[in-house]
């Protein structure tokens, strides 16, 4: 038992390494192409890396992670998948306006019931959609564990910062 | 059916009391029908199996699912005789390959505990010559299969297997019997009634001697020659308390609400302040909101390194420029003590800061006479030669209180600067506005 537990807070903290060292590194390497972009600090500039930092983040968890896990390798799934996606939901819009009644009025049919608190942690969880509720709930506390991982190591790299 | 004798019956009973039972009659069976050494290695086998089997539990949880922190609880919890726990993760994890078979309808008659079928089972291959023959190999396959891997829904997947071999070279009507025995084993979870036990042990005995599945009722009769084929430790074991539904639909029912339970019991554990609450909506709500606020604070730690970059972009760059930027700053630095800018009101305004400054080139430089005159012409050069020989003096020491925190900023932004040999003009365009004058001097002095 003991030994179980060890393994178990030595499977975190591996984790949290991993975690920590590829989000230095892609943090690091943001900033080498940041230099030479130029780094003016506006409003935008500082929202679009925010955003990034976020990204870097989610994505580097879920590597430290692993595809052994069903959030994260929907989360990677998602990350690497964005900007086809984004592309293609532009060329959407730009597409189909004459289609949005139509998928307006069917969207509303299909959600008339209210979303449930399943559903609401279904939409926070990555991946959740496909899951069962047994499942979705296993996921979701593998997922709080690196949620809090990650909170905790970005916190310290911060604090390091601002010194 | 047959098999049903062997269990000692009685809802209450431990888990561990019927494999022990059941064990020894199987033995008693081998002994009865002289069975070839293979089957009775097997059977030790299984014997062994199923009592390390209670020890293999924890690990089967692990596998299932909680691999991190709360593990102990977990473990813990599987420990426990509790027969109704144990039995439900029994479930949890091998209901999954009895799902596919097509709902069958036992009937009160025929309720079966799943178990004591297998085990029973296994030690006679049936007068039914051919059918054993084949099923010896498929158990004996069977066999290796729980050995060699770790107990878990990999196995009901195998059994899936297992069955569907032996089904091809059994006829088609086997196949139909294994479908039932998979009905069986949903169904065999629920409490047996001790009427139906001696009802079994008795036509057990029967079928047994005569070696014809067909003489007993005709149900019963054809799922025994199959059951050689799911003879596996892994069994599950659900009953049907007193008063409880005991069709396979409940029961799934059940062991799924229990496996809902047992996962909600390891968020609470994990989320913090959920103790209190009881119900399965306010702990969802708050499990969503916890995650939720987690979430949000990656987002706000997100923005705030984003905020410090610009800092960031010197210690990043240090970490990896101080090992060729060292030579250059000997040959650097001397200039700047040369220099005679000293003399520039907006330099002498900043006396305190130039004085660390000048120590900070001074511990790069080593000891250089130009340097030495330069400090000189400071005020305070009594407090230069402790931190000029302490190496570490530049980060442990205390700017004086009048000094503002862009001063710093600069301070340490100068020093990095003074350790490149390259100087980017554009990590100047922080937050240091006010000292600005002081800062072009420097770059003026740092720059031959």
């Amino acid at each position: 038992m003991t030994s179980k537990h060890v393994r178990a807070t030595r499977h975190t903290k591996f984790i949290k390494n991993r975690f920590a060292s590829r989000f230095l590194r892609s943090h690091l390497r943001m900033k080498r192409s940041d230099r030479f972009g130029g780094s003016q600090s506006n409003e935008g500039v500082r929202k679009r890396s925010t955003h990034r930092i976020k990204i870097a983040a989610y994505a580097s968890m879920a590597l430290a992670v692993g595809p052994s896990r069903t959030w994260s390798r929907a989360l990677l799934f998602k990350l690497r998948n964005r900007a086809r996606l984004q592309g293609v939901l532009r060329k959407r819009c730009l597409v189909s306006k004459k289609n949005k009644k139509k998928r307006v009025v069917r969207n509303k049919v299909i959600i008339s019931r209210e979303p449930s608190r399943t559903d609401t942690l279904r939409k926070l969880v990555p991946g959740g959609d496909s899951m069962d509720i047994c499942c979705l709930l296993e996921e979701t506390a593998h997922y709080i564990k690196c949620l809090a991982t990650q909170v905790k190591v970005m916190q310290t790299i911060a604090d390091q910062l601002l010194l | 059916m047959i098999n049903r004798a062997l269990l000692p019956a009685g809802g209450e009973e431990n888990m561990l009391h019927c494999t022990d039972i059941t064990v020894l009659e199987r033995q008693r069976a081998c002994i009865k029908w002289q069975q070839e050494q293979q089957q009775q290695q097997q059977q030790v086998q299984l014997q062994q199996q199923e009592i390390s089997y209670f020890t293999e539990l924890t690990g089967v949880f692990q596998q299932a699912g909680f691999h991190e922190g709360g593990l102990n609880e977990v473990v813990t919890r599987s420990v426990k005789p509790d027969p109704g726990l144990v039995d439900n993760r029994w479930n949890n994890d091998h209901l999954v390959g009895f799902g596919v078979g097509p709902p069958y309808n036992n009937g009160p008659g025929f309720e079966l505990n799943y178990g004591s079928i297998s085990r029973t089972s296994s030690c006679p291959p049936p007068v039914v010559a051919a059918v054993a023959a084949a099923t010896v190999k498929g158990s004996e396959s069977v066999v290796s299969d729980k050995i060699s891997s770790g107990v878990g829904r990999e196995i009901s997947k195998k059994r899936k297997v297992d069955d569907k071999q032996n089904n091809s070279k059994v006829d088609a009507e086997e196949d139909t019997r294994d479908k039932r025995i998979k009905g069986c084993a949903e169904e065999g979870e629920s409490k047996i009634t001790e009427k139906n036990n001696n009802k079994n042990r008795r036509n057990n005995n029967t079928n047994k001697n005569n070696n014809s599945n067909k003489e007993s009722s005709a149900g019963n009769s054809k799922d025994n020659s199959k059951v050689t084929e799911v003879q596996k430790p892994d069994y599950i074991h659900v009953r049907a308390r007193r008063g409880q539904a005991t069709d396979s639909h409940s029961l799934a029912e059940r062991v799924r609400r229990e496996k809902i339970s047992e996962r909600m019991k390891y968020l609470q554990d994990l989320v913090p302040g959920c103790n209190k609450i009881t119900g399965k909506a306010g702990m969802l709500d708050e499990i969503i909101n916890y995650v939720q606020s987690l979430q949000r604070q990656v987002e706000f730690l997100s923005m705030k390194i984003a905020t410090v970059n610009p800092r960031l972009d010197f210690n990043v760059d240090n970490l990896f420029a101080r090992e060729q930027a060292f030579p250059a700053c000997s040959v650097n630095f001397p200039t700047i003590g040369m220099s005679s800018d000293m003399t520039n009101p907006a330099y002498l305004q900043f006396n305190p800061a130039q004085q660390q400054l000048v120590t900070c080139c001074g511990l790069d430089m080593g000891i250089d006479p130009p340097d030495m005159g330069l400090k000189r012409t400071t005020s305070s050069p009594e407090s230069i030669p402790e931190t000029f020989l302490d190496s570490s003096c530049f980060t442990q020491a205390h700017p004086p209180p009048a000094w503002d925190a862009d001063l710093q900023n600069l301070y340490n932004v100068a020093f990095d600067q003074g350790r490149q040999t390259s100087f980017p003009t554009q990590p100047f365009t922080g937050k240091i506005k006010l000292s600005c004058l002081f800062y072009l001097h420097f770059i003026n002095l740092i720059n031959p």
